[in-house]
């Protein structure tokens, strides 16, 4: 299957970074069309009825979060998270810096389409170099009558706040974001109520990843009926893949979701070096390892990866070759979440703290005996007792890689410690 | 409530609770424990700590036709979800069905708690909490008996670091329930403390400077359910399990709140707030709870002295008494009884009051009765006091509380963290006053009166919200503060006036009190004035007529029936001369004076030359005062902790306490010296205790008749019931799990005598509104050009003989300082820091200048009662601010 490119459209026309190329490829007229013809509500339908779903990893139907807005006076905002912190993701920095346009573009959208005067594009601490281009972008746009106020003189403002995070993967958890936006430290917040009814400021609040956004210019231009005859029903559209591992290629790929996984694998130039594939981390640290066996036939779409027990997400896929540890892995990703986890909750603040620390005694030849076993309590104490799901997903690679590669314990276990025979050189 | 209670079962236990009410709440008035960690009852939900998970089933409901699902045998069928429920962010709703005690509940629990352990140290033996801990006995009831975790891997943390001056934080033992930083945020309005890092490494911070800024701090250890907050004070002192609590109320402000002394070895180790709803809930003022070592202070008076040969030499009680009584016999003799006067301090409890006015009156007969500060001086109270069953939790949306001439927070701290609340339930708060306080930032409106033109501010705001009360327009810009004021006044479904000293010494109470009766605001719970003095019992005083022209009950003396019903009790008739005031007194108005629990001399309100050409000085007192230096006689009395008594608190509530430790020495209460000194001059007086005077007290002063010991003793429904004797240990009354250390009330919640319908003959008309109200501001006395004018102001943490004890509080109390505006200071050409000379009518002082911004222009505020070389009270001649001149110090 050939790449599809609704998001990463600069692959096809090059640069659509500068306002100027973005304009030249149609940009911002279906802002402009929104605004000056289009009710709010009939935004929302369109989206509503392309079956556009949350790119940030919980596929959630954006039309339908949208709805949730209550039509109560007062300000109401849109948040565009651009945390992206899992590991394996790196979909919105392509985006952010390459088609930073679309994304603003399809934000505003979407306050328009709730009625609200402020965007807020929250990034991820780290990004430095995207952060100054999006507000590039920002300042550009405003410059040229495309964001601001009274747009296209029909009296609609909006405005786009480009906003820094502290470093914290919580806070791509929405109502963490939503916290750490508003000063607070970055913690989850109680759900109910959502942001939609009661978000930033306590006020109603769509949260919408950066992907997500980049996918709403094109639904308005073309309609629902063009983006559903992408992907699959339940699963509409394309979705940018994050390729990473033991690949020749790794990168990001954009494809109708529901791809087989062996057409994406192909693209990405098949497991390097030309060893055989072990597994596969469908959704960067966050979600049950998927067998070889297992994953060629997989269809790369939300309800095909769940029922395979494990989870699409954000679709930041790490590709793991045959010569890897899937006990190291777990390791590293359990290293990953016990630095991350927020310490709200004990479950997770203690159960990953643990996990780390039992962990690294396999990891450094100093198991004690039963130690496997442990895992497997901690985990099972973990499950389903925590705030929010970064503790529930910290159990994902643990859990998958002790029931479906539990022989890559046995020589840790017994003490042998070490890092996998074949990680990068 | 208006909503409908919702029905549900826990474990087979139906109940119904109201709608919005938590699972872990609901399952506690059931009698079932959830148990918690996060969770208090007093804060709001917030699900951290996950110890609270249960099985929760609804009622299954067709999808088709929205109708109940109902099994074979007609009964609804229940789902239970997948996943276990948090008890505390749940809300009970109908039909709900919750399994506490099953196999998953059961090992989600030890899950918790094993997780909790792992980076717990286990160091229970040298825990401060231990005994009385959440996690240890949750642990013991829920937990697994062994941990996995391995000792070494655990997280360190540098072992304790004070969090703020009085409490000391243990990082490692913390479970970051974030009781503490809510409790500050929520109740007590110091939103201080905070989390800092995350994951393991997530620790408690205090953001303040100084740290832990807040006079609530002490309770974020009642709350803590680890010891990782302790006090400063308790810190290794003993153990829970070593101690006997006392029940006692608190000496320090007009609050009253219940609190328990925590004896060992006949030492008061610590003081526990006691559960009283309608006071304190469950919190002390850090004051309180600090500040309780002047009982057992190294400078206490342990023996009567007597003058002679011009100086105080210890005597036995026989020799103090003879001289008392052979004293006053001759001035009276000499002077007859006018010439003899007496003068209590209002932290004295009503039995002590009330002999102290009957021995002046009926057996030296005089009228000279008065009591120090003295904010009730008449019977204002009587008529539109706050409603008897006020409760502070039913203040919020639709209350609106005036606050005038009061610095809440200094004055009566409980009371600022009820305001902070009932804000946050909707209630509106309206501050008038003539200095900043941290009120403001809580109120719907601020008004401000310049010192001297009090009267009329006040004034102008009662004309414009008394019905058809005329437009008034300020005459200054006030930023429609006085419209928002009277808007919040004029749609209050209730409304309370909180005053303090200062508005009553401006004269303002009449005003308040035609206020709050004209709007008809009285009578009722949640409505009408609360007089908020300084000193425990300062409504007690006036209630117990400790003043020159009220009888006990504020009967006015020159009623015949109150003095007939009083005479035929008393050794002697009530006089019919009017008496004098404390000034006149003071002033040289008597030639014997007996002194009582009050300070005047120390208190700048007397002269010590004047004292020292009185016939006869009697002191009863605890500490060696000023006062008392200057007298005769000085005879050793008791403090609260060290007897038995009453005292009735700002909201009229008479509240027992009893003798808590022995006393050290030969002070007797003064009640019982009164009785002697009595008997000395041929009176036989009927008490052998405080609880006889407290019978005299119920039978003949109005008002307190429907006082009986069992309505004194009796406990709030919702608390625990079986009758204990007073002395009966507290340590079991305790439910540590779900409210913390506090003790629960078992010795009574007091009782509130009524004010509007008591059926007492005496009760006047309300009060009118007062005939000249101004509608316009007059123009401010002006100072002399470089002039300021020296206020004083209360502080909290003073050098008051009660504090001066209390060690751990002393790096709280600052040294003398007066604070001016930034223009101010910079008018004077002087800077924050900069050591001052302060030059006023009654002398001069030295002190720090503080540059403040929100002080009035033209003002310097001095705080009281610290370590001044010369008290601020001297400084402004006993007036309520004099003009002063300010210099750089060393010139």
């Amino acid at each position: 299957m050939p790449e599809r490119f609704v998001v990463l459209r600069h692959r096809e026309l090059g640069d659509l970074s500068s306002l100027r190329a973005y304009r030249a490829a149609g940009g911002y007229e279906q802002l402009q069309r929104a605004v000056s013809t289009m009710k709010p509500a009939e935004v929302t339908a369109v989206v509503r009825a392309s079956g556009l779903r949350g790119r940030g990893g919980a596929g959630f139907p954006t039309g339908a979060k949208w709805a949730f807005v209550p039509d109560d006076a007062g300000p109401r905002y849109v948040v565009v998270n651009n945390d992206e912190s899992e590991p394996g993701t790196f979909k919105d920095h392509e985006i952010t810096l390459a088609n930073p346009h679309q994304m603003l573009e399809g934000a505003a959208l979407a306050a328009y389409a709730v009625g609200a005067e402020t965007v807020y594009v929250y990034c991820r601490g780290e990004f430095w170099h995207e952060m100054a281009r999006l507000q590039r972008a920002v300042d550009d746009a405003r410059r040229a009558g495309l964001l601001g106020a009274d747009l296209w003189g029909r009296g609609v403002r909006i405005d786009v706040h480009v906003v820094a995070g502290a470093g914290a993967y919580i806070c791509g958890e929405e109502t963490a974001l939503l916290s750490s936006l508003e000063g607070d430290l970055g913690q989850p917040r109680l759900k109910p109520p959502f942001p939609t009814v009661t978000g930033l400021f306590g006020r109603p609040t769509v949260v919408n990843n950066v992907e997500t956004l980049a996918n709403v210019p094109p639904i308005v231009a073309h309609g629902a009926d063009w983006y559903r005859s992408l992907g699959t029903s339940g699963s509409p559209g394309t979705k940018v893949f994050s390729v990473s591992g033991h690949v020749e290629r790794p990168g990001n790929y954009e494809l109708p979701l529901g791809v087989p996984f062996r057409e994406l694998l192909e693209l990405a130039g098949g497991v390097w070096r030309g060893r055989a594939l072990k597994a596969v981390l469908p959704s960067g640290a966050s979600a049950p390892a998927i067998p070889a066996a297992a994953v060629m036939d997989l269809r790369l779409d939300w309800e095909s990866v769940a029922e395979r027990g494990s989870l699409l997400g954000s679709a930041s896929l790490i590709v793991l070759d045959e010569t890897v540890n899937m006990a190291w892995v777990a390791a590293m990703t359990t290293r990953f979440f016990e630095h991350e986890s927020c310490g709200k909750c004990s479950p997770c603040r203690e159960g990953t703290f643990w996990l780390d620390a039992v962990y690294r005694r396999l990891i450094g030849g100093r198991a004690r005996p039963g130690d496997r076993a442990l895992l497997g309590a901690i985990i099972g104490q973990m499950d389903g007792a925590c705030f929010c799901p970064l503790g529930e997903f910290a159990q994902c690679v643990p859990r998958s890689s002790l029931a479906d590669f539990g022989q890559d314990y046995d020589a840790l276990e017994a003490g042998a410690g070490g890092r996998p025979a074949g990680g990068r050189p | 409530m208006s909503e409908e209670r919702v029905t549900l079962t826990i474990d087979g236990i139906v109940l119904q609770v109201d709608p919005g009410t938590n699972l872990v709440d609901a399952a506690h008035e059931a009698g079932i424990e959830i148990p918690i960690f996060c969770h208090h009852p007093y804060l709001e939900p917030v699900g951290m700590c996950r110890m609270c998970l249960v099985e929760v089933g609804l009622p299954a409901v067709d999808p088709a036709t929205g109708a109940a699902e109902q099994g074979p045998d007609g009964a609804p069928v229940v789902r239970f979800g997948p996943k276990l429920v948090a008890g505390c962010t749940a809300l009970a709703c109908e039909g709900m069905v919750v399994r506490t005690g099953t196999p998953a509940v059961s090992a989600q629990r030890r899950a918790v708690l094993e997780f909790l352990l792992t980076s717990h140290p286990l160091d229970c033996p040298v825990c401060d909490k231990g005994g009385e801990c959440p996690l240890q006995n949750l642990t013991m009831r829920y937990g697994p008996g062994t941990s996995r975790f391995v000792w070494a891997e655990k997280y360190r943390f540098p072992k304790p670091v004070p969090i703020g001056p009085l409490v000391v934080l243990d990082r490692e033992r913390c479970v970051l329930c974030a009781r503490c930083v809510r409790f500050q945020e929520e109740l007590a309005g110091d939103p201080v403390l905070g989390f800092e890092s995350r994951a393991r490494g997530m620790e408690i911070v205090s953001y303040s400077d100084p740290p832990f800024r807040s006079v609530f701090s002490g309770n974020t250890t009642d709350i803590c359910p680890v010891g990782a907050l302790t006090t400063v004070d308790f810190r290794f002192q003993a153990r829970p399990w070593e101690v006997v609590a006392v029940p006692g109320v608190c000496v320090h402000c007009a609050v009253g709140c219940n609190l328990a002394y925590d004896i060992r070895h006949g030492r008061v180790e610590r003081v526990m707030p006691r559960r009283n709803d309608e006071v304190n809930e469950i919190w002390l003022c850090d004051k309180g709870r600090f500040g309780h070592h002047f009982a057992s202070a190294p400078d206490r008076l342990r023996s009567p002295l007597v003058r002679r040969e011009g100086r105080l030499v210890e005597a036995t009680w026989d020799e103090a008494l003879a001289a008392v009584a052979d004293g006053l016999a001759a001035v009276r003799n000499a002077h007859g009884a006018a010439a003899v006067g007496g003068i209590a301090g209002d932290h004295l409890p009503n039995e002590d009051l009330y002999v102290f006015g009957r021995f002046l009156r009926a057996v030296v007969g005089t009228n000279n009765v008065d009591h120090l500060p003295g904010l009730c001086r008449d019977d204002t109270v009587l008529r539109a006091g706050v409603g008897a069953g006020t409760r502070w939790a039913d203040v919020g949306s639709g209350t609106t509380v005036l606050v005038v001439g009061l610095d809440v927070e200094e004055e009566a701290p409980l009371l600022f963290l009820h305001l902070h609340r009932a804000r946050r339930r909707g209630a509106r708060l309206v501050v008038l006053s003539g200095r900043p306080s941290k009120l403001d930032g809580l109120a719907a409106a601020v008004l401000r009166y310049r010192y001297g033109e009090e009267e009329a501010v006040a004034a102008t705001l009662v004309a414009a919200a008394l019905p058809g009360g005329r437009e008034v327009r300020a005459r200054r810009a006030d930023g429609g503060a006085l419209s928002a004021a009277v808007a919040a006044i004029g749609e209050a479904r209730d409304l309370m006036v909180l005053f303090g000293h200062e508005a009553q010494r401006a004269g303002l109470v009449p005003a308040l009190a035609a206020l709050v009766a004209g709007t008809g605001h009285v009578g009722r719970p949640n409505n009408g004035l609360v007089a908020v003095g300084r000193h425990a019992n300062a409504q007690g005083a006036a209630d117990m007529g400790v003043l020159p022209d009220w009888l006990p009950g504020t009967v006015p003396f020159t009623d015949q029936e109150g003095c007939r019903r009083l005479a035929a009790a008393w050794p002697g008739p009530v006089p019919t001369a009017r008496g004098l005031e404390a000034a006149a007194m003071l002033a040289g108005g008597v030639r014997a004076l007996m002194v009582a629990g009050t300070d005047p001399v120390g208190a700048g309100s007397a002269v010590a030359d004047t004292l020292m050409g009185l016939d006869l000085l009697v002191v009863q007192e605890l500490f060696l005062t000023a006062t008392a230096r200057q007298a005769h006689v000085v005879l050793p009395a008791l403090s609260a902790p060290e007897r038995d008594g009453t005292f009735t608190n700002c909201m009229r509530r008479v509240q027992r306490f009893s003798a808590a430790v022995r006393p050290d020495g030969l002070g007797r209460p003064d009640w019982q010296i009164l009785r002697d000194v009595a008997v000395r001059m041929g009176v036989s007086e009927p008490y052998a205790s405080a609880g006889d005077v407290l019978q005299e007290i119920t039978r003949l002063v109005p008002g307190y008749s429907g006082l009986a010991p069992a309505a004194l003793g009796a406990v709030p429904p919702d608390q625990p019931q079986d009758i204990v004797l007073p002395f009966a240990p507290l340590t079991a009354a305790r439910d540590v799990e779900y409210l913390g250390t506090a003790y629960e009330n078992r010795f009574g919640a007091g009782w509130v005598w009524p004010v509007a319908d008591g059926g007492d003959t005496h009760r006047g008309p309300p009060p009118a509104p007062p005939a000249v109200m101004a509608d316009l501001t007059p123009e401010p006395a002006t100072p002399p050009a470089d002039a300021m004018l020296l206020v004083p102001v209360p502080l909290l943490y003073d050098r008051g003989t009660m504090l001066e004890a209390s060690l751990v509080l002393r790096p709280l109390v600052p040294r003398p300082y007066v604070a001016v505006c930034p223009s101010d200071a910079q008018r004077l050409g002087l800077v924050h820091g900069t050591a001052v000379c302060v030059r006023a009518p009654g002398g001069s002082a030295r002190a720090l200048l503080r540059v403040v911004e929100g002080v009035p222009p033209g003002c310097a505020l001095a705080p009281d009662g610290l370590a001044w070389t010369t008290p601020v009270v001297t400084l402004v001649q006993g007036r309520r601010y004099a003009p002063v001149s300010i210099e750089a110090a060393g010139a």
